[in-house]
């Protein structure tokens, strides 16, 4: 068993290089590069279907990658993979489980799968049922689960053998908000005690938890970085603009009254305000009254950051502006 | 121990999943005892005691023992009696009797003045093997008389001819005997193939096999692992079926009963590596299912179970050939029938080891250890 080596601290824990993999014609990753440092959470994010779960499975060794190389832990995933596999723990879409099985049954299982026996099983399962608060429902079939408990329990599964790196395939997907939240609360926990997560997601606001997100788009990675980075991308923040935030009594109104204003880039809706990105010539005074005028009161200007939606937004028209 | 990583997980997994899941422990214990039965009865060829209708119209003392003699051959059974031709005809016709029996008149004066006596059998034709049988039987009784009452005439008391069968293994030629150790060779091969077949694709389906790719299990440890429990399983299904097989069709089993458990065993492994096997192509739990119900065709047909493998095309001898069901049933019927050694079937369960062994290895070479 290779135990944590200190060495391999300051090399990154996911690396991968000009990563490809193809599907017959179809090139399902496209030359993605990036790495991942001990200890953080990467976000990985993308539309269905651009690659994201192709990528977690190259790094967890279920597919070859067709060009490129991929290391995980230090060890390169096609010819060191019996080194690798016992470093990480993988947890799929599906939340695989054992649908006949009991919960402790599961858990058992994939204890003993990792080589957990007697005492040792015992002790790693207490740990693990304390963690994710499964004791009332332990003796109850997987299948009769709820998707927060299946999520939690497929999550203790993965966790069995304590990896150095989990990935999780878009976790998240279909559970309640509060199962949502304290699924992050753990990650956070895992990640400050040195553990690297590596997480698709849909979801915007988890992108913002991550330190590090990475946006793939039509098989490409067009952007990768510590959030706050990319939101000082000059693309995102383009010369002579400037982002607001505007308060209103009517923003659908405003929305429509905007995006027919040439100094108006982009308008967006966010709940009962609207995000712009306006010519910075454009005074907020010019912008009250042009909505005073359309008849909508109680407009309130306030300067504004990009948010990652904004990033994303920018950098897939730019893509595929330059596609066309 | 290291390329059998994982093995003693799986197999505890797969015991709680197996046992689960009642429909594919019914699937795989209820059809092989009710199909056991019901095949047994069904290839009964035996033909005794046959429904019979009977118009005496000469009413003597020698067409009473006449008659007589056709009933101890216990291949007729007089349940009817007519008045004439016409009824005799009708009772036949109408199904309600398989065989009549017409004594004309003046059957014994034809007998006392030394003219050939005759007797007319009615046999319905329409089911082979009850006509062949009464027709044979018929013609016996015939002679028999006839050679008596010739030895008689000519006041010899020996007949100058006989032949005397003697009838080695089965002497009572029970079709049971011969067709049931067939019976068990085929309804094993029904219900243990596609277990194994649909147990893995279920995996593949679910998603779970993924998790298992990411974990250090390795092959030899997850086909072990899902081939043992099926092995225990269906070993204890053989055995209710030659509980079954002796006590309730009496056929004992005249060999040792050990070499027929290892050629059992010997069998049944070879069987669920096929599953095995078929579930590296099946995309899915009905294709898997579909293709383990390829193998049973060939293996009631060709195997010998019903047709002896000598008069086949070469053709079809050849796909026999193929086929764990061929020598599992030879070895069966040579222990259970013969009393046959170990030594006797060892060329039997050589090929079958084989078999066994080379379907496993290839099962372990395809298995693909990635998705995609």
């Amino acid at each position: 068993m290779n135990a944590p080596d200190t060495s391999t601290r300051e090399l990154p824990m996911i690396e991968c290089v000009g990563l490809t993999r193809r599907f017959g014609k179809f090139t399902a990753v496209d030359d993605v590069t990036f790495s991942v440092a001990r200890g953080s959470i990467f976000g990985f994010l993308g539309p269905n279907g651009s690659g994201k779960s192709t990528v977690i499975r190259v790094l967890c060794a279920l597919l070859e990658p067709s060009a490129g190389t991929a290391r995980v832990g230090g060890f390169d995933v096609v010819r060191e993979t019996e080194h690798m596999k016992p470093l990480i723990g993988y947890m799929s879409q599906k939340f695989s489980l054992y649908d006949e099985l009991t919960v402790r049954e599961n858990l058992s299982f994939y204890g003993r799968l990792y080589g957990f026996h007697g005492a040792r099983l015992r002790k790693r399962f207490d740990e693990l049922v304390a963690m994710t608060h499964l004791e009332p429902y332990l003796d109850r079939r997987a299948a009769l689960l709820s998707g927060g408990w299946r999520q939690r329990l497929a999550m203790s599964c993965a966790l069995v053998h304590e990896p150095l790196v989990l990935f999780l395939d878009e976790p998240t997907a279909g559970i309640d908000p509060v199962a949502r939240r304290e699924l992050w609360d753990l990650l956070f926990d895992f990640a400050s005690r040195g553990m690297t997560l590596f997480v698709t997601t849909h979801y915007m606001d988890e992108a913002e938890r991550c330190s590090k997100v990475g946006y793939i788009h039509l098989s490409r990675l067009i952007a990768c970085g510590l959030p706050a980075d990319l939101k000082r991308l000059p693309e995102v923040n383009p010369p002579g603009m400037r982002r607001i935030e505007v308060a209103c009594d009517d923003a659908t109104s405003g929305l429509r009254v905007l995006r027919g204003v040439p100094w108006v880039r982009s308008a967006t809706a966010f709940g009962q305000s609207m995000h712009l990105l306006v010519d910075a010539a454009a005074t907020d005074d010019a912008l009250r009254s042009l909505l005073e005028e359309n008849g909508i009161g109680a407009v309130d200007v306030r300067p504004t950051g990009p948010t990652l939606e904004d990033v994303f937004v920018s950098l897939t028209d730019r893509a595929n502006g330059g596609a066309r | 121990m290291s390329v059998f990583r994982g093995f003693r997980a799986i197999l505890y997994k797969e015991f709680l999943v197996v046992l689960r899941d009642p429909f594919t422990l019914f699937l795989m214990l209820f059809p092989p005892l009710i199909e056991m039965v019901a095949f047994g009865y069904a290839l009964e060829t035996d033909v005794r005691r046959m429904r019979t209708a009977l118009l005496d119209e000469d009413h003597t003392v020698e067409s009473r023992q006449i008659v007589e003699r056709f009933v101890n051959t216990d291949t007729f059974r007089i349940v009817e009696r007519v008045g004439s031709s016409e009824e005799l005809a009708a009772a036949v016709r109408k199904g309600r009797v398989y065989v009549g029996i017409d004594i004309p008149p003046g059957f014994s004066r034809d007998l006392a003045a030394g003219r050939t006596a005759r007797i007319q059998v009615l046999v319905d034709g329409s089911n082979s093997s009850v006509a062949g049988s009464a027709l044979n039987t018929a013609v016996a009784v015939a002679l028999k008389e006839s050679m008596a009452r010739l030895a008689l005439a000519a006041g010899t008391r020996e007949l100058p001819f006989e032949v005397r069968p003697q009838m080695l293994f089965n002497p009572a030629m029970r079709s049971p005997n011969f067709f049931v150790p067939g019976v068990i060779g085929v309804v094993l091969q029904i219900a243990t193939t596609f277990a194994t077949a649909m147990s893995l694709v279920r995996e593949r389906e679910r998603g779970t096999l993924e998790q298992l790719f990411v974990s250090p299990l390795r092959r030899w440890g997850l086909l072990f692992g899902k081939l043992v429990p099926y092995l225990f399983i269906s070993g204890l299904m053989a055995f209710a079926l030659f509980a079954v097989m002796s006590g309730l069709f009496k056929v004992p089993i005249a060999g040792s009963a050990w070499v027929l458990a290892f050629a059992t065993l010997l069998y049944l492994f070879a069987l669920l590596a096929l599953g095995l096997l078929l579930s590296t192509r099946a995309q899915n739990q009905m294709q898997a299912l579909q293709f383990s119900m390829v193998f049973v065709m060939p293996s009631v047909f060709f195997s010998g179970f019903i047709f002896p493998r000598d008069t086949m095309p070469w053709i079809f001898r050849s796909i026999g050939s193929c086929l764990p069901t061929t020598y599992f049933i030879e070895t069966a019927r040579g222990v259970v029938l013969r009393g046959a050694t170990l030594a006797d079937v060892a060329p039997h369960l050589v090929v079958l080891a084989g078999m066994g062994a080379g379907l496993f290895a290839l099962c372990a070479l395809r298995f693909r250890w990635k998705l995609g």
